[in-house]
């Protein structure tokens, strides 16, 4: 089985672009597969912890956590992004890790396959 | 020892959305990427501005001075500086009316000796044909 | 190379497509993508659907738009997202997001 390392800068409510990419993730990992999420730009909304989950809007936490816990998903924010929209590592939803940007080159660098998924 | 290749397409105009600007600080970043990855291996990116995205490459952005934010300009000699490549498509500098000494080829008052190139699409195909993973942002 | 893209928009990334050769070339229509998989404006199907490549539509993103597998051009292929992992690791080495 493989890595897929899935790079995503859409914020979390709006372009459901967040959503496509943790259903992607599960989709992989029930196939068997890794993946590194990386999370950027407005992406790194997706790390803060205390989402209230309601329907209109996107309600990712829960679904990351159970995937977080099945040990092939490691979920990482772009910690300048996250700082700079003022979430700080205490605001850090649990298992979800943060670093700089070089992490998601490194990440790259051992998948096997890449999605990129830019922003907004 | 191995090197992986990136390229970075970037297709989007700056300062709306982040796409172009993270997408040059993430190549940007592979200066340090070494830390993570065993002795002699490396990330090596390939920068290439396509389609709307040319216009991140226009000299005398003033994003510093109105709004407090570094320009795409200066990411783009920053980039240069690190000795990146960076690829502006010929096609797309013509077509939106550019001309080459409108737009950031060298970062030399800041040090740099690397110089951006435009050139036919063909190349920056075969770029995207020659890199391991593609990004377009 | 194999080249795996993602359309994720219904009016933009036409003219990235068109500039795009691949060995083999997949389109994937995810998001408002999918309506380029479903509409006929003006009574004429997409001119993303006249490039050589072989097309898919996410039925998630079809379904959640209100449509169904019977408004899908017969070119392409409906597909969910455990196929679209397959083609990812086994048809396509490279993916982008447009």
């Amino acid at each position: 089985m493989g890595k897929l390392t899935i790079g995503t800068f859409s914020s979390l409510v709006g372009s459901v672009s967040l959503d496509f990419s943790i259903k992607l993730s599960e989709a992989a990992i029930q196939k068997g597969h890794k993946v590194d999420l990386w999370v950027s730009g407005n992406g790194t909304m997706l790390s803060k912890k205390g989402q209230k989950a309601f329907k209109d809007y996107s309600a990712l936490a829960k679904k990351v956590q159970e995937l977080i816990a099945t040990g092939n998903l490691q979920v990482t924010a772009c910690e300048a992004c996250a700082e700079a929209r003022g979430y700080h590592k205490e605001d850090t939803m649990e298992g979800v890790k943060r670093f700089s940007m070089d992490w998601y080159l490194a990440s790259t660098f051992t998948a096997d396959r890449v999605l990129h998924i830019g922003g907004d | 020892m191995a090197t992986k290749k990136l390229g970075f397409v970037v297709r989007t105009l700056p300062y709306k959305i982040e796409g172009s600007r993270l997408a040059m600080t993430h190549a940007i970043s592979s200066q340090t990427v070494e830390i993570y990855l065993e002795d002699g291996d490396n990330v090596e990116p390939v920068v290439c501005f396509i389609g709307d995205g040319v216009l991140n490459c226009l000299k005398n952005q003033q994003a510093m001075k109105h709004y407090g934010l570094t320009s795409l300009e200066q990411h783009v000699k920053n980039s240069l500086l690190l000795d990146l490549n960076v690829l502006i498509c010929k096609e797309d500098v013509d077509r939106l009316g550019l001309k080459e000494d409108a737009l950031i080829m060298d970062a030399e008052d800041i040090g740099g000796e690397t110089k951006a190139r435009i050139v036919p699409y063909s190349e920056i195909q075969k770029a995207m044909e020659s890199v391991d993973h593609l990004l377009f942002c | 190379m194999k080249l795996g893209v993602f359309l994720s928009d219904y009016r933009s990334g036409a003219d990235v497509l068109d500039r795009l050769t691949a060995d083999k070339l997949g389109i994937i229509f995810v998001g408002n993508g999918v309506y380029c998989a479903t509409i006929k404006e003006n009574g004429k199907t997409s001119s993303v659907l006249e490039k050589k490549a072989a097309y898919y539509v996410l039925s998630e993103d079809l379904e959640s738009r209100g449509f169904s597998a019977a408004n899908v051009d017969g070119r392409v292929k409906v597909v969910t997202y455990g196929d679209v992992v397959d083609l990812i690791f086994n048809d396509y080495e490279k993916t982008i997001w447009i």
